[in-house]
């Protein structure tokens, strides 16, 4: 303290609290600097960067490094430029992310046949009947036929897979898809126009017409690509498309943030100017472990042709359907503690006995929750009467699914459950006074309010469920697996079950290479959900007041 | 609903919203209810097993806990849990002395010197720290830390002249390090919100008295944050307890040696400093990793070390609970309360 010796009356040595302050400022710093470190080596292993020629370098500074850092500096003070920028990003990096799982489940998991069935047995009537719903706000019942749809729908779907599969074999792929995909597409897109650009009707019709009119005009262009398939094509086009053709509109449009739409300008023109320039120099260019080979082949035993293909598949199956789960009943647990469960008697103290207890499952060790999984769905055989239960199989899609859904949960119900509250009370008991009930209060007032909040804290729970191994080894998943998935009971390989198989193998190339390769394809994939979630929490908070 | 005629319908065809209100209801309150039976199905999946496990010949619940040798597989079979323990202490001992200072300095600084810009980013820069995959960490630790703590020691070594162990492949030292980055935003996350739930009118008192800003994070904001600060420490540390595949990846499979125990004037037991660095340089398995080669080798069920697997769940289960309840119990009861 005052060291009155020394100094005058009223001065203070401020030596110890300036070494004080720089001594926290550099513990904060330590961990994300250790971990900066260990990500550059992973990244520069997996990019085989080691090879790259000092020209190759140059070249990219100059046409990439440079104006990106020149466009940061320039959107550093403009706010409406950065979020512009971050809104073009986002959506590129979200739609990329869906057409890539659409690609997957839809024409590799499912098929044509299959998807179509469904489209027309459960997304047809459901979209219909919400789109009813938004038209006619007063139709009561809507909400109770989507419910029903849900159950109905895949009954109905899977005893007329035989006739509509035969429809859907009439009309070959590519018109499946361009029916289920790109026409639906064309109407969401002249919605938007109409809807949120306020597009005068002749704009509209445009936007409606031009996106099968890109998807039928790109057919001869794309039939040229010996590995691009018109459904393929079909698919990039809408879902990958229509977001950022809307994030260019929606930028476009408001001359403040215009300058935003330099951004992908310089990425795409400096990489394609880079590209040029190398290859015209002829410079050393790195020879990256993480290529579409890695991403397209199955595991082997020689580093340069292992890949991860089956455990990509893998993982998109997991995170599809742990989304699913734990969308529904996180949303739902928090929604009855927080809305419906009495808070005082005896059955308030049965609510607070279930929060304590979702609070204390959000800190059981994962692996735990893969005993969970072998107890209850691969090592059981029970008996109801005539029902044996023998479980859902070792290892299988659905038993790793489920027991990755009851691991994150509680995270879920937890983060969905703050979101909830933070919506006024206020809101509701206006709600209520104008007559509504609770549901309907829920409906329109609760769940608007708190989406964003709840979709953020998913998102978030769902980078956890990708990234596990340990329950998925416990219930018996397998490490080396060259297939991938091909329905809910079949074996399946993840990419961290991949990384761990082998992260031991011996040999430097696989240490080095594959395995770094590995661990980068995961850290993105996590990276671009991330990403999503934070631009998600960030674009409400700024319209929440 | 309304109408606009002047007499508005308050009765209304109410049997379709009461049917659809309360169906809503009963299915909101069945998701609820799966919460309740995930806590069932983990304690009846581990007893179940468990007692299966101590029923059997092969092992009593002395051997279990006295023994001090565990090899599931070779004969002669031996289920004793206390290599593992150690295991795990030596990974979490290590784990807290990384994180447990990098934790809560940086959580000083976010809630009493950072601006508000550094603040917003350097807490989620801190948060990605845990968003990580774990078997990731423990890829980094395998391939990265390992190797480089060994260029360390030996350059040590040479120019010093010490005696230092080099690390093997897996060791307990680099598995420690990631395990204690990979939590350090749980100390300091948690440990922040507590400071910053200390009123401004304490700090203003202390500005008032005299004292500088030093003094006041210190004597002020970091005493009445105390139980937060405490709790995060716990949870932090449950959380290494139960920590798995970087540990995995990083400590190797084979539990470590129970060293021999000096003891000190006649009374306190201790381990020779050469002895704990000897542990920490080779492979320390902890509970889970035990969990997860038990798993790998043998998962046909049935037999005793598959049913062992359960029985370490159980212990580790509980270890982990206990300090998790315990953590909330300081938070509630000695939190500091405030107008």
């Amino acid at each position: 303290m005052a060291t009155q010796t020394e100094t005058g009356f009223g001065q203070v040595s401020r030596l110890q609290g300036t070494v004080f302050k720089y001594l926290t400022f550099g513990a904060s710093l330590v961990g994300i600097f250790a971990l900066g470190v260990l990500l550059a080596y992973v990244f520069w292993d997996a990019l085989g960067l080691d090879s790259a020629g000092t020209v190759w370098y140059l070249t990219y500074t100059v046409t990439l490094l440079a104006p990106l850092v020149g466009f940061l500096a320039y959107a550093r003070d403009r706010p409406e430029v950065t979020a512009g920028a971050l809104e073009v990003v986002g959506l590129t990096l979200a739609g990329g992310m869906l057409s890539f799982a659409a690609i997957i489940v839809l024409i590799v998991i499912a098929g044509p046949q299959v998807w179509f069935t469904y489209f027309l047995t459960v997304v047809a009537p459901l979209v219909g009947l919400f789109l009813y719903g938004q038209y006619n706000r007063e139709a009561t019942w809507v909400g109770l036929a989507m419910l029903g749809a849900v159950v109905v729908g895949p009954i109905a779907g899977t005893l007329l897979l035989g006739t509509f599969g035969t429809v859907a074999a009439l009309l070959g792929a590519p018109g499946v898809y361009f029916l289920s995909l790109v026409v639906p597409g064309a109407g969401l897109a002249a919605f938007l126009a109409a809807d949120r650009f306020e597009a005068s009707r002749r704009v509209t019709a445009t936007v409606g017409v031009v996106l099968p009119v890109l998807a039928i005009a790109g057919v001869p262009l794309v039939d040229t690509v010996p590995v691009l398939a018109r459904s393929v094509w079909f698919a990039v086009l809408v879902i990958l498309g229509l977001p950022v053709g809307y994030a260019v509109a929606n930028t476009a449009r408001q001359p403040a943030r215009r300058a935003a739409l330099a951004l992908p300008a310089i990425a795409v023109g400096g990489f394609l100017v880079g590209e040029f320039v190398v290859g015209a120099l002829g410079a050393a260019q790195p020879s990256p472990w993480l290529d579409w080979q890695f991403l397209t082949s199955p595991t082997s035993s020689l580093p340069a042709n292992a890949g991860l293909y089956p455990a990509v598949i893998g993982s998109v199956f997991l995170i599809i359907l742990v989304s699913i789960f734990t969308f529904v009943f996180g949303v739902g647990t928090a929604l009855y503690l927080e809305e419906y469960a009495p808070a005082s008697g005896l059955f308030g103290t049965a609510t607070r006995l279930i929060n304590v207890n979702i609070s204390n499952l959000a800190g059981v060790p994962s692996v735990v929750y893969g005993l969970l999984g072998l107890g209850i769905f691969v090592n059981i055989n029970v008996q109801f009467g005539p029902v044996v239960y023998a479980g859902i199989g070792a290892g299988t899609v659905l038993t790793a699914a489920l027991t990755l859904s009851l691991l994150i949960l509680p995270i879920v119900v937890i983060s969905a459950q703050e979101a909830i509250r933070s919506v006024p009370d206020s809101l509701r008991q206006a709600s209520y006074g104008m007559g509504a009930t609770r549901w309907q209060t829920i409906r329109n007032v609760v769940l608007p309010r708190s989406l964003p909040g709840i979709l953020t804290g998913t998102i978030l729970a769902l980078g956890r469920a990708i990234g596990e191994t340990a329950p998925l080894i416990m219930i018996g998943a397998v490490g080396t697996k060259y297939t991938p998935p091909g329905g809910l009971f079949d074996t399946l390989t993840a990419m961290p079950m991949q990384i761990y198989t082998w992260a031991f193998l011996p040999s430097e190339e696989f240490r080095y290479g594959v395995v770094a390769a590995g661990v980068v394809t995961l850290l993105i994939v996590l990276l671009s959900m991330n990403s999503v979630a934070i631009l998600v929490r960030n674009k409400y908070q700024q319209e929440a007041y | 609903m309304s109408n606009e005629g002047q007499t508005p319908d308050l009765t209304g065809d109410r049997g379709l919203q009461t049917v659809r209100e309360s169906t809503y209801k009963y299915a909101l309150a069945g998701c609820a209810l799966l919460s309740v039976l995930t806590t069932v199905g983990i304690i009846g999946v581990l007893f179940v097993d468990a007692a299966e496990f101590f029923a059997s010949p092969a092992v009593t619940l002395g051997e279990f806990f006295t023994s001090t040798r565990f090899s599931p597989n070779l004969e002669p079979v031996s289920f004793g849990i206390l290599p593992l323990i150690l295991g795990t202490l030596l990974i979490t001992f290590g784990a807290a002395l990384v994180a447990l200072p990098i934790g809560l300095l940086p959580a000083i600084y976010l809630s009493e010197y950072a601006s508000e810009r550094t603040r917003s980013v350097l807490k989620p820069m801190l948060e990605v720290l845990a968003g990580v995959p774990t078997v990731v960490y423990g890829y980094f630790a395998l391939v990265y830390i390992t190797p480089a703590l060994n260029v360390v020691i030996r350059t040590l070594n040479g120019a010093l002249g010490t005696q230092l162990p080099t690390l093997g492949l897996f060791n307990g030292i680099s598995a420690s390090i990631v395990v204690g980055i990979m939590i350090i935003p749980m100390v300091s996350s948690i440990s922040e919100d507590a400071m910053s739930s200390v009123p401004d009118s304490l700090r203003q008192a202390g500005y008032g008295l005299g004292a500088t800003k030093f003094n006041v994070s210190l004597r002020i904001v970091v005493p009445a944050a105390v139980s937060g600060i405490a709790s995060s420490f716990i949870l932090a540390i449950s959380r290494a307890i139960g920590e798995t595949m970087a540990v995995v990846l990083a400590a190797g499979s084979r539990p470590p040696d129970i060293p021999p125990t000096q003891t000190a004037f006649g009374l306190i037991p201790y381990i020779a400093p050469g002895d704990l660095l000897g542990l920490y340089s080779e492979s320390a398995a902890t509970m889970t990793v035990a969990m997860i080669n038990i798993a790998v080798s043998d998962l046909s069920g049935g037999s005793t070390a598959y049913q062992s697997l359960f029985a370490i769940g159980l212990t580790l289960f509980v270890i982990t609970l206990v300090m998790n309840v315990i953590s909330d119990a300081i938070a509630s009861r000695y939190r500091e309360e405030y107008e």
